[in-house]
């Protein structure tokens, strides 16, 4: 076998021994059957602490937020309120240019009932 | 006269230009009618208001926010009579579903009274959108108009332009007829611009435990209005106003006290009772 040909397969050869290696040590043979982590009862106890944490936490934002719902109610049903109670001014956008082409059968004209 | 007809939000949606040239924007407008459906829709597990009404609280996209902002400008105009947070009110109606699926099934429960009016906080700058807990949101009463606006924008460069969304229409560039049906026929209407929106119990109707079951929901009471109105359809400069405002107008609950109130607004309106009593008020009659 040529010189040249024989260094290529000692090369590809050690590239293959490099990688079997890598994946070897990857697998963290020396682990053996701890790779599946068993949560200990310290571990447990911290979890179950974090969780109590984020659940008192959630209740304190859920009544932050029905206090600001409350409040904001209240104002909106003051404001609803005064709207009413003061003069009917719209706050729509003025109305198109609509016509009526064809009239129903029997049409009621509406009785105005214009407030000041 | 280009058309385009294709069933989106759970109704028919009809674009119409008129015009020999732009058929490529009718697509485009259709993709867009899909596209806010996407994001609107309480339907789609996917859709951004199904995360908000999931998570509570959450960032948005820009859209939401603002038609989040144009549904609560409109509960402080209504006096609360149109709310964004009907959302459990309307699944303990029985409107839990598509309107296709309720309608095809049953419901064997009476309607269930759920709480609205809750509140909902929208920062504009942090994008974030935050609902009350115990509330959830539906924009099923604006919905429609939003998206009619829009792609009415979309359309109108090409030309005098129509958006049939389901029977809320809106219009552009040229005097249109719009026939709305009464019990007896239609009154036909002429507008250049602006938004025809109608508010009925007599379309999405179900039973839910032998009684009647509509999809107006009246905030106040947290189920299906009651009163002697069959329907409404206001005229508006908007698609949002005119469905806001058929909506409003309906939960006035009397046909004589939305007619009057109708004509203290100026707001073009046909009112029609159970009775097929119709009453033109607003500048109309």
């Amino acid at each position: 076998m040529p010189n040249h040909v024989a260094r290529l397969y000692a090369a590809a050869g050690a590239i293959l021994a490099l990688f079997l290696a890598w994946a070897g040590l990857a697998a963290h043979p020396w682990q053996g059957d701890q790779k599946t982590t068993v949560t200990t009862p310290a571990d447990g106890q911290a979890l179950a602490a974090y969780e109590r944490r984020l659940r008192k936490d959630a209740r304190l934002v859920h009544r932050v937020v029905r206090r600001r719902g409350a409040e904001a109610r209240a104002a909106r049903q003051a404001a609803a309120a005064a709207a009413q109670s003061g003069s009917a001014s719209s706050s729509w956008s003025p109305a198109p240019s609509v016509r009526v082409v064809t009239p129903p059968p029997a049409v009621a004209p509406a009785a105005s009932t214009k407030t000041s | 006269m280009l058309r385009r007809a294709f069933t989106c939000m759970g109704t028919e949606v009809e674009l119409v230009l008129r015009a020999d040239t732009g058929a490529e924007v009718l697509p485009r407008a259709e993709r867009e009618f899909h596209r806010l459906d996407a994001l609107l829709s309480r339907f789609r597990p996917d859709s951004e208001l199904s995360r908000v009404n999931h998570l509570g609280s959450c960032r948005v996209g820009p859209e939401l926010i603002e038609i989040l902002q144009a549904a609560l400008e409109a509960r402080e105009r209504t006096g609360g009579r149109f709310d964004p947070t009907i959302h459990d009110a309307l699944v303990g109606a029985g409107y839990d579903r598509t309107f296709e699926l309720v309608s095809a099934g049953v419901v064997a429960h009476s309607p269930m009274p759920a709480s609205c009016g809750g509140e909902v906080f929208v920062d504009e700058g942090d994008s974030m959108v935050e609902v009350e807990p115990g509330y959830r949101l539906d924009l099923g009463g604006i919905a429609k108009g939003y998206a009619a606006d829009r792609v009415l924008a979309l359309l109108a460069p090409a030309g005098p332009a129509l958006v049939d969304a389901g029977g809320d229409i809106a219009v552009t560039g040229g005097s249109w007829t719009i026939g709305v049906e009464t019990r007896d026929g239609s009154v036909v209407l002429e507008l250049d611009e602006g938004s025809v929106a109608t508010s009925g119990r007599d379309r999405r109707r179900w039973s839910a435990g032998g009684e009647d079951a509509h999809h107006l929901i009246d905030p106040a009471t947290g189920k299906p209005a009651e009163g002697d109105l069959l329907r409404v359809t206001a005229v508006a400069a908007t698609g949002i106003e005119a469905e806001v405002l058929a909506t409003a107008l309906f939960l006035a609950g009397d046909v004589d006290d939305a007619a009057a109130e109708a004509d203290v607004l100026g707001v073009p309106a046909i009112v029609v009772a159970d009775d097929g009593r119709i009453v033109l008020t607003g500048g109309l009659a």
